[in-house]
Order: C-alpha cells, then structure tokens, then sequence
C-alpha cells in the first residue's frame, strides 16, 4: 500500500525532473503545455521575463505626482500646503507645485483603474519621491508642527507603498524603499509618543509599520541580495516586537552569520533579559543602542521599570527598608526626581530623606493617564544629540 | 485496483456512493490508495466520463480528483493542490446536501488530509523557485478546512448516531497542524472553544484525542500556562500508543521543559529511550544550579532547540538555575542571614558575564517575587534574609 505514497512525498525532486510512469507522449505534451500556461497566468514572482510584463501593470508616470491627479486637485482646492508653489498659500486657488506634489494615497474602489500607467510612478521615480519626502518635509526646517510633517508623510509613503504593490515591485528598489520608510514609523514612534489621541493615534503607527517590517522580512528572505543593512532591520524588529514569541523565534531562526552580528546579539541579549525578567540587565544593555534602537525599544520601557518597582516591591519588603533613591535613579536609567515621580505615580513610598521605602502591599498600578511615557524618555532622547533626522531616517549616522 | 479501467473506477465509486459506503469510496478517493499510481486513470480531460456515470457534484469532484492523479503523476504539486481544493469544494456541496446522515465523513477526511498535504508540497515547490509567499497556500487550504468545520459544527438537527459533528476533531486537528506550521497560534482558540463547549468532546477515538491534546497542550505552553500545558501533554504521551514511537518522542519534546519548569527532572533512562539525549545536559544543569553547564547545553544544541520551537522555553529554565544554585549558597553558609556577595561569588564561579551586586539584588528580587524565595533583601545590611521555614518551597508547590 505504501508503494503509492512517494507519488506524494518525493519534495526533493523538483517539477522539472524526467518523471516516471507509463503515459503517452500525447499526455506528455500536454501537461507540459498545460504548465506553461499556468505559469505566465501566475501572479508575482521573478525571472519570467516577457510573459511577467503581459500581465503585470507598467508604470510610466516619471513625476513624484501624476499630472492629471495634480491639475485635478488643484482645481479642486485639495492640495496640502506642503505641495503649493511658495507664496501663494493665501491665494483662494493656491497653484500646484510639480516639484513638490507628491500623489496621494487613495482608497481601492470598484470602476477604478488603479492601474493606468501614466499613474503609476516607475520605481527610481519612488525612491526619488521617498527621499524627497524625508530630505524636504522630514528633515527640514518647518513652521509647522512636526504632526503634520508626520500626517503628510505617513499618507504620501502609503501611496508609495500602493504604487509598489500594484505593479508588484520587488529587490534591491523595493527593499531601499521599505528600509527608510521603516526607519520613518520607528523614529515617529517616538517623536509622537504621547501626543493627544485625535491627532496621533500610536496603534495606527503600529499597525502599519508591522506590515512595512513584514514585508521587508520577506523580502530579504525570497530575495538575492546582498542586504547589507538587513542585520540593522532585523535587530530593530526585535526590539520594537520586544516580548513577542513570534518576534523573537524568527530572530532565532536567522543563520547563525545574521545572529553573530553586533546589532542583533545585543537586541537578541536585550530580549533575553525582558524575558527573564530582569530589569537591571535590561536597562544596562540599552545604554549601548544607538538612538533609533532606543527609539524601537522605547515603548518597553515603561513595562520594564514597572517590572522593576514591582519585584523591588517584594524584593525589599520590610517596614525598615531603606533603598537610595540615587541608586534607583540609576538603575532606571532616570534622573532622581524623576525615578521619585516614578516611584509616586505607582503607589512606592519615597521619605524625606531620599530613601524609597519599598513594601509588596504599597504597589499599585497607576490611575489612568497619570503616566506619561513621554517624560521618561530621557535614555533615548540623550542619544539624539547632534543627529540630524535626514540622517537617521537615510540611515547614515 | 492498479490495472482497473476508468469505467470500472467510476462504476464502484458510483456504488460505494449510492450504498452510504463511506469507507470504501473514502479510499478510492485518498492519495494512500494504489488507484492513484493506474495510469488509465490519469486523464487530462475526465470530465465527460464522469458526467456519463456519476451525478452532480460527485461527477466534479471525481473529475477533479482524476485530474490531480494526473498532476501528482507530473510532480507537479502546485496544480495537484488546485485540484484538490475543487475536490473538497464539490465535496462539501455533497455534503451540506446529507440532512442527518454523517456516511460521508470518512471521505472528508481522506480529502482533508490530502488538501493539507498538497499545500505543503505545492509551497516546497515554490519556494525552491523562488516565488509564492510562505504560508499562503496552507492558508488557504485552511480556510477551506474552515468552512468544513462549519459545516460539521453547525449540525444541530442530527441524532448523536447520525451527526457531523464527530468531523470537529479530525478537521481541528487538520487545522493545528496548519496553524502551528504558519505560527498563526492564536487561530486555534475558536477550535478550542468549540470543542470544549461540545458534549462529545471525551468520545472522539483515542487516536484523535491524543492528537488534539498535543496541539492544545502546545498552545497552553505558548501561553505560558504550564499546569495546563502539563495536563495536557502528559495526557497525550500515556495515552499515545506504545507502538507509535516517533509521536511518542514528539510528545515528550514539549512535555520535558514543562515538566523541568515544574520541577520534575528526566531520569536518563526515558531521554536514552527516546533518543532525547539533547536534554540530558540541561537537565543535569538545572538540578545541579549549573549555570555554566545550562549555557553550554542550551549552545550545544542550539538548532535542535530553536527548530523544535522550545529554546525559548529552555531560557526560562535559567530561573529554576538561579533558584537551585542559591539554594546550595543557604544550604552552605547554614544561615538565615546571606551576604549578597556570596550569590555574587556563585555566579560569578559560573562565569555569568558583567554580573554585579545590582544584578544579584535584581535576580533575588525577581526570585522572591515569583515565590522561589521566602524573605526579604536588606539594602542596608547587604543581605539576603531568609525565612525560618521552608525558605526555598519546593518546584512543584510555585505556580
């Protein structure tokens, strides 16, 4: 009965082997003509030459905007004033600058043809177009405030993102575009930490950076490479996805070469020390990241000093407890009268003299809204002293 | 049956379906039956002589399974899988049609199964050239196998004799086995939910429920619910039948670092047993509160840990480590009163890098937190205090 079953399990022979079996050289023929039809149908992939460029969508469109969505929005009075020629924002109809509208994302509706050409921009265009948005509206100088730079930037790469999809760009283009605009979500993740709710919604952040991070990840397994920043990427993921299972099996499933390197070994050192609960090992390790890794790791710090006032909490137990405020500071990785508003905000006593008075029963989760993250963040904004954002997000600091 | 003529095919296939023989039209219709290997079965174009002999949607489902023959015949899996997917689609129209009859679940399963298979071997086939995302096409398999599962589920009308819902736990565990393959973990809840809540949950053959616990047991040690996870794995492995070894060592992967986690070391004659000697080092490390032993074994056997999944868990053993080695400091110093410097001796005997009396204060802490410990630290004296009594409880008694 067994015989039969290597009909199923040969994987190792690949579909193009001589295969056995008594059949005709009629059958033969045909299922060899009934492959190939099958593979120009088939969606993505690489290498296919002529038969992929039939039914992939083409790009032809060599602007950062289509000029039918420019002229369109600007008799519509919709463009943003990031994209208006300078000094007729006033004017009732500002006018259209093409060197610096950018095409907008827009949501895939029936009867729409997401696919013309002239609207799909080539992928150099895409590049240009994403290192023009971090150059002129990241990096630069601006009246406005840094939320909008972020709203603009965010729905420009969507449309970036889109126009990748569509016209299913992949490899070395692909992977420079995804790599800077990861590094945008990561940074804004902090720049943003702990702005109101309506204008800046941290979920959101997340939710599309995870599939900008997953995305790159695949693309850096399927593709040829070389990646040379791919241990960068692979050592910011774990620390944004600090905790997570799935996060930290896919770092350990990286060839050992990837693991050895610098960058992932002490994100991989870091995750070990959350995982095991300690805090003090944690906080030390973070000292050596550079300012983007403390901005990928930096929404597990709260979680992490909880975690250290709690076990100290039990640890120190005792009505004569008396633990330097100084050394907690420093354990903390906080200034002492901040490590002090810290120690209030969950209940740990601290007396007149500078001492923490820890006892298990006194810790308590703080009240809604009386922690803010964004005070705390002391060991990642140190790091950003004299680096310019245009760098951080290029990747050359 | 490997010489038997296309029209004999269909004609007991039509039989076996007009008599409720479940069974049998099972095999004539699964991957495991030498039928698949007769190349006068393995035509390009069947539909037509499946329309003569059999009635709609069996006559579809057939021509499909016929045309996958053919493909597998090719090697080529990734066609074999799109026929197999029209197979279980004119499958379930069948069998949405049975009021109170459940004759037809043996074929789901051998369909099932070959689905799922099929996917796996479609995707190793695209991999190899480069194209396809990982895990797209168990995915999609598995939204099939979902809607199987709906089926069964919601066949309320039935006799317990007559019900589809003797399906759940095959197609559950069809279902795991897809999930944990594509680290989609948190799917397997609404599986278990509908399970658990079901009234036949205990009468689903031995087999099959030692399966289902091995994946749900799984899940639990994912959660970090090592009691459950323990239950359930332990269940698995006594009920596991003597003569399925391979399972029986699968089984036990996962249950050894729950149990270690618990407490309750391997005795060397069950790893030799099962070839399970990888744990053999870290075991030792453990009881002993070995740390450099803990690190070396964990080193050692790195990939076998990381492609089994449980080297993360493995990591949590440290924190049974540290308990049993400050354990041996209080059984050695004979006092309730423990200088921090003498843990800090320890481990720095076991050349724990860059480690502090910071770090010791922190991993005592983190100690007497979970319950390892009885005491309290003293800042100001610099020293552990220890409860009179039963300072270090045993493994077992911390949740």
């Amino acid at each position: 009965m067994n015989r039969w079953t290597t009909a199923r399990i040969t994987q190792t022979q690949s579909s193009s082997a001589p295969s056995g079996g008594q059949r005709t050289q009629r059958n033969k023929e045909r299922c060899r003509s009934n492959t190939q039809k099958k593979e120009v149908e088939e969606e993505g992939g690489q290498g296919f030459g002529k038969e992929r460029k039939e039914t992939v969508p083409r790009a032809s469109c060599q602007t950062m905007c289509p000029a039918q969505e420019l002229r369109e929005r600007e008799s519509q009075n919709r463009l943003h004033h990031f994209e208006v020629v300078p000094g007729t924002e006033a004017f009732r109809k500002p006018s259209g600058d093409p060197l610096r509208a950018v095409k907008e994302y827009s949501r895939p509706a029936a009867g729409k043809d997401a696919a013309k050409p002239s609207d799909l921009r080539l992928p150099d265009v895409l590049l240009r177009t994403v290192c023009y948005l971090i150059d002129e509206i990241v990096g630069s100088p601006s009246p406005h405030p840094w939320t909008e730079v972020y709203s603009f930037v965010f729905d420009r790469l969507r449309s970036v993102k889109q126009d990748m999809i569509i016209q299913r760009l992949s490899g070395k283009d692909c992977v420079a575009i995804l790599e800077r605009t990861v590094r945008f979500h990561i940074y804004a993740s902090y720049r943003l930490c702990g702005e109101p709710l309506r204008i800046y919604d941290p979920r959101i952040n997340d939710t599309h950076l995870q599939e900008y991070l997953s995305w790159l990840f695949d693309c850096y397994k399927t593709g040829a490479g070389p990646y040379p920043n791919q241990e960068e990427f692979q050592a910011l993921g774990l620390l944004y996805n600090l905790g997570s299972s799935a996060a930290t099996q896919h770092v350990l499933e990286l060839p050992v070469r990837l693991r050895q390197t610098p960058s992932v070994k002490l994100a991989l050192a870091i995750s070990q020390a959350f995982l095991a609960g300690n805090p003090v090992r944690l906080l030390r390790l973070a000292q050596k990241l550079d300012f983007l890794q403390a901005c990928a790791l930096h929404r597990h710090l709260v979680t992490c000093r909880r975690h250290l006032l709690l076990i100290y909490s039990h640890g120190f137990s005792s009505r004569n407890c008396r633990f330097p405020l100084d050394r907690l500071a420093r354990l903390s990785s906080l200034e002492a009268p901040l490590a002090a508003g810290l120690c209030r905000a969950y209940g740990v006593e601290v007396n007149q003299h500078n001492q923490v008075v820890f006892s298990k029963s006194a810790f308590a989760e703080p009240a809604q809204g009386r922690l803010e993250c964004k005070l705390y963040h002391g060991i990642v904004s140190e790091k950003e002293r004299g680096l310019a954002v245009k760098s951080i997000i290029h990747g050359c600091s | 049956m490997a010489h038997i003529t296309i029209n004999q095919y269909l004609q007991q296939i039509n039989e076996a379906i007009e008599n409720h023989e479940g069974s049998f039209c099972a095999e004539l219709l699964s991957f495991k039956h030498p039928h698949v290997a007769n190349p006068r079965l393995q035509l390009a174009s069947p539909e037509e002589k499946c329309q003569q002999i059999l009635e709609p949607p069996y006559d579809e489902m057939v021509a499909a399974h016929l045309r996958c023959t053919y493909a597998v015949a090719n090697h080529d899996f990734v066609e074999a899988y799109k026929f197999q997917t029209l197979v279980v689609q004119s499958f379930l129209r069948a069998f949405q049609s049975h009021k109170e009859e459940n004759w037809a679940l043996h074929i789901m399963f051998a369909v099932t199964l070959d689905l799922r298979i099929f996917a796996n071997n479609a995707e190793q086939q695209l991999q190899k050239k480069g194209k396809g995302q990982p895990g797209e096409m168990l995915e999609k398999a598995a939204e099939q196998l979902m809607s199987c599962f709906r089926v069964c589920a919601s066949d309320n009308r039935a006799g317990v004799d007559d019900s589809k819902k003797w399906g759940m736990m095959f197609l559950s565990n069809q279902l795991f086995k897809i999930y944990f393959k594509i680290n989609k973990l948190h799917l397997c809840k609404p599986l278990i939910r509908a399970i658990d809540s079901s009234n036949l949950k205990n009468d689903y053959s031995p087999a099959q429920k030692v399966t289902y616990k091995y994946y749900v047991g799984r899940k639990a040690m994912f959660d970090s619910d090592f009691k459950t996870a323990e239950e359930l794995l332990s269940y698995a492995f006594d009920h596991c039948h003597r003569s399925c070894q391979k399972n029986k060592r699968m089984i036990l992967i996962y249950l050894l670092p729950v149990k270690m986690l618990l407490g309750h070391m391997p005795t060397h004659l069950l790893l030799r047993k099962y070839d399970l000697t990888q744990f053999a080092d870290v075991t030792k490390a453990v009881s002993e509160g070995n740390l450099l032993l803990l690190n070396e074994a964990l080193s050692k056997h790195e990939t076998f840990f990381i492609r089994c999944g449980i080297f993360l868990i493995l990591e949590k053993l440290k924190i049974i480590t540290y308990r049993n080695l400050f354990k041996k400091v209080y059984l050695l110093l004979k006092t309730h009163q423990l200088p921090l410097d003498a843990f800090l001796v320890a481990l720095r005997m076991m050349q724990v890098e860059d480690v502090d009396i910071d770090e010791v204060q922190c991993l005592l802490a983190n100690l007497i937190y979970m319950g390892h410990i009885k005491g309290y630290i003293s800042h100001q004296h610099q020293k552990l205090v220890v409860s009179k009594q039963n300072p270090f409880p045993p493994l077992s008694s911390v949740s």
